[in-house]
């Protein structure tokens, strides 16, 4: 098993740990590495190839794979590592943690540690939802990578649960793999989005939001053939052959977890100070990980202002 | 050895309809002689039925109906399933389990349940005080009064165990034969004729293993013995992260306020809670209910808080396949050539290797000759349980295969090494259901939130589907 050392390691390649990773670089820090379970850097915005990335931080738009692409570059020109294909396994010390990658074992100890792990949207398991078990029910998430990555078949007909940011870009998305959106519901009174983005998409794309409405069960044996809802005017069964999950974030908590860090009841995150230090001196969270969810340029500038404030 | 036969051939020694885990263990044992074996069944995976969705305990018998042939059968069971397990690489783990009594009937209760277990041949239980049983499970939910121990219940892989019986038949020279339905079955003098959507085969004994649908294949022989009915059981699994909260299988103590639900370890490393019992018509209705939904959760809020605050990772409903009367049916028609094997609970897990030998005995007596006996080809099932040293963490393997330093399921920790050996394994998986029982992959707590795409990719590249 290799041994290695660093001034600052930062786990998770996404926007806020790549905007940390390069802020860290221009500070000063001579040995800083990047390490990201995925084969490519550059987090979510990889497989959301709408636009209005990089408003805050870079001050033009652009679509999520040229955003993550751009972070990239900027980490490895500032001279960084990244370390891709590469899993945080475990904490083996106060700052040492274990890595697993098809290089082999690792153990690396590092002066500082950031978790960038980001978030995930809960699936229907997590949200309890009853009913059979057919394929054609996705997260937005696993969507895009179907869609955007993949190009796979999706289907014709979709239902959205949720009615926040993320359930707009999972509107777009499946647009663009040809699958009409015929519904996207909400228990609450309104959507939780911007009106405007709404609107916008309400119009071109034409699907009514549901809201009120409770997702009671998914119907079909093999493939979906629908969902049961429940409506302030009763219940209900819209046809669909696809059924999107959307928003209902829960951070990637898990290393923060099995370090034992302090964790907050309410959003699951790790409880961080004013400096987004954590209840471990040295080891520090930002972006996604602590919700509530942020946009990928927020999570950058969380990810460079940290070294401001910091160090 | 099985006899080998050549692909083209359609007429077979005995026949075993459904590829169940009891189906599977007849086909492996019956596989040590010189017989030409047919494994059928309607699905497209082995296990893929009744199997899939059981509570994965390794049970001692302890409460068992004494001197029933479940009874015996899950002892003699226990003891060849474990050995069987150690042998090929099976996970499983001695957790032991602890009957919780919440009431003071329950309390009572438990030096009967002692009483019959020693009656099964269990002589290992005790009773644990109040004090004791809180220092054993600290998060427990409060209200308990006590417990009663028995060491022996053990928590296994249950969809390892049908893989590997049926692989090493296969290996061995039985010919599996799934995606195909008996729709019809017909007789001549020493053929059964199975009539079924892939064509016609011929066998001289036939061994009705069909689970849910045992009492269907039963009645194309005229018997009416037993009805199935489906009993619905749904389970729920809680993350990873949860594991750390239970030590013990926890079970319910049988009481006048119904038989209650456990909460388990897994060997996978997660938390089961449930399952629920619900007799219904429907062989099919594998769907959860909100009902049972609601009724497991404000069970297992009972039981373990702190479990209720984890994420929950999957949610299963299986179907028990129940009859009217409380014991294994498992009957030889000795004109018919036919032996019946029907009404096996989720008891049938650890019994599986007792019920093969049981119905190879059967099928002696009825005049099959074994022919000589001799040794299955040894085979090694990749290990998914927690207490070994998964590919991920084995340096030697990573530097041999690099793939298995690749993890492509995060949550589960899967490798890409792993699915690549389960995609050229004898038994390959066809759908994503059957990746996920043979590796764990997409069945961790983002239920594919990252590792979907990748997997249906590889699927598809291997010729399966979604």
């Amino acid at each position: 098993m290799k041994v290695s050392g660093v001034d600052l390691l930062i786990v998770g390649a996404g926007p806020a740990g790549l905007a940390a990773a390069i802020a860290a670089k221009q500070s000063g820090l001579s040995r800083v590495r990047v390490i990201e379970r995925e084969r490519e850097a550059g987090g979510v915005p990889r497989h959301s190839f709408h636009t209005g990335y990089g408003m805050r931080d870079l001050h033009r738009v652009m679509n999520g794979p040229r955003y993550a692409a751009r972070y990239i570059s900027h980490t490895l020109d500032s001279g960084a590592e990244i370390s891709t294909s590469t899993t945080a396994i475990d904490w083996v010390g106060e700052r040492t943690i274990a890595l697993t990658s098809p290089r082999g074992l690792e153990e690396v100890t590092a002066d500082r540690i950031i978790l960038a792990t980001g978030a995930r949207e809960r699936g229907r398991n997590a949200r309890v939802v009853a009913g059979t078990r057919p394929a054609g029910i996705y997260t937005t998430g696993s969507l895009q990578q179907s869609v955007y990555l993949r190009h796979q078949e999706i289907g014709s007909r979709a239902v959205i649960i949720g009615a926040e940011h993320v359930s707009f870009s999972a509107v777009m998305t499946l647009a663009h793999a040809n699958v009409e959106t015929v519904a996207m519901l909400t228990s609450e009174a309104h959507h939780q989005s911007y009106f405007p983005l709404h609107w916008g998409t309400a119009l071109r794309y034409r699907y009514s939001l549901r809201t009120k409405t409770e997702l009671l069960e998914i119907l079909g044996r093999d493939r979906v053939s629908g969902v049961r809802v429940l409506t302030p005017r009763g219940e209900e069964v819209i046809e669909c052959d696809t059924v999107v999950f959307s928003a209902d974030w829960i951070p990637d908590h898990e290393l923060a977890r099995r370090g034992g860090l302090q964790m907050s009841d309410v959003t699951k995150s790790p409880i961080v100070n004013h400096l987004h230090e954590t209840s471990r001196a040295g080891v520090y969270a930002i972006g996604n990980l602590l919700l509530p969810i942020k946009s990928a340029d927020q999570c950058a500038l969380e990810g460079s202002s940290l070294l401001s404030k910091n160090w | 050895m099985a006899k080998r036969v050549a692909p083209h051939v359609r007429t077979f020694d005995v026949a075993i309809i459904g590829a169940g885990v009891v189906g599977a263990a007849i086909a492996r044992e019956l596989a040590h002689f010189e017989l030409s074996i047919l494994l059928i069944d309607a699905k497209s995976d082995v296990g893929a039925g009744t199997s899939k969705a059981n509570t994965a305990i390794l049970h001692t018998g302890f409460d068992m109906v004494p001197g029933s042939l479940e009874s015996r059968l899950v002892s003699r069971g226990y003891a060849l399933l474990r050995d069987y397990a150690r042998e090929v690489g099976i996970s499983f783990e001695s957790c032991g389990a602890l009957l919780v009594a919440w009431n003071d009937e329950e309390l009572a209760n438990l030096s009967k349940i002692q009483e019959k277990a020693i009656a099964n041949g269990y002589h290992e239980t005790y009773l644990v005080g109040v004090d004791a049983l809180y220092a054993k499970e600290p998060h427990l939910g409060s209200g308990a009064l006590g417990a009663l121990a028995v060491p022996g219940e053990w928590i296994i892989d249950p969809w390892s165990t049908t893989l590997a019986y049926a692989t090493q038949a296969k290996s061995a020279g039985a010919i599996l034969q799934l995606n195909t339905r008996v729709e019809r079955i017909s007789q001549s003098a020493h053929l059964h004729t199975l009539h079924t959507n892939q064509g016609e085969f011929e066998a001289r004994y036939l061994v009705n293993a069909a689970g849910l649908y045992s009492d269907v294949i039963d009645a194309e022989f005229g018997f009416e013995d037993f009805v199935v009915t489906p009993r619905r059981g749904e389970l729920m699994v809680f993350d990873k992260l949860a594991r750390s909260l239970v030590s013990h299988i926890l079970l319910p103590v049988p009481s006048s306020m119904g038989k209650g639900v456990l909460v388990s370890p897994t060997v996978f490393g997660n938390v089961m809670l449930g399952p629920t019992a619900e007799n219904l018509s429907d062989k099919r209705a594998t769907e959860s209910s909100i009902a049972g939904l609601a009724f497991l959760q404000e069970k297992g809020r009972k039981i373990m808080p702190a479990l209720l605050d984890e994420e929950i990772t999957a949610i299963y409903a299986g179907l028990r396949a129940a009859t009217e009367h409380p014991d294994f049916q498992i009957s030889l028609h000795a004109p018919q050539r036919y032996v019946t094997v029907g009404g096996i609970r989720s008891t049938g897990l650890t019994a599986s290797m007792a019920i093969a030998e049981h119905v190879r005995d059967l099928l002696t007596t009825s005049g099959l000759d074994l022919g000589q006996q001799g040794d299955l080809p040894a085979i090694h099932i990749p290990a998914l349980g927690e207490s070994g040293v998964r590919p991920y963490l084995n340096d030697e393997l990573i530097a041999a295969t690099p793939s298995y330093g690749e993890i492509v399921c995060h949550c589960e920790r899967v490798t890409r090494g792993e699915i690549d050996a389960a995609m050229i394994s004898p038994i390959p998986p066809r759908d994503q259901a059957a990746l996920g029982r043979r590796t764990r992959a997409t069945l961790g707590r983002c239920q594919g939130f990252y590792c979907h795409a990748e997997v249906r990719a590889l699927l598809e590249n291997a010729g399966g589907a979604l």
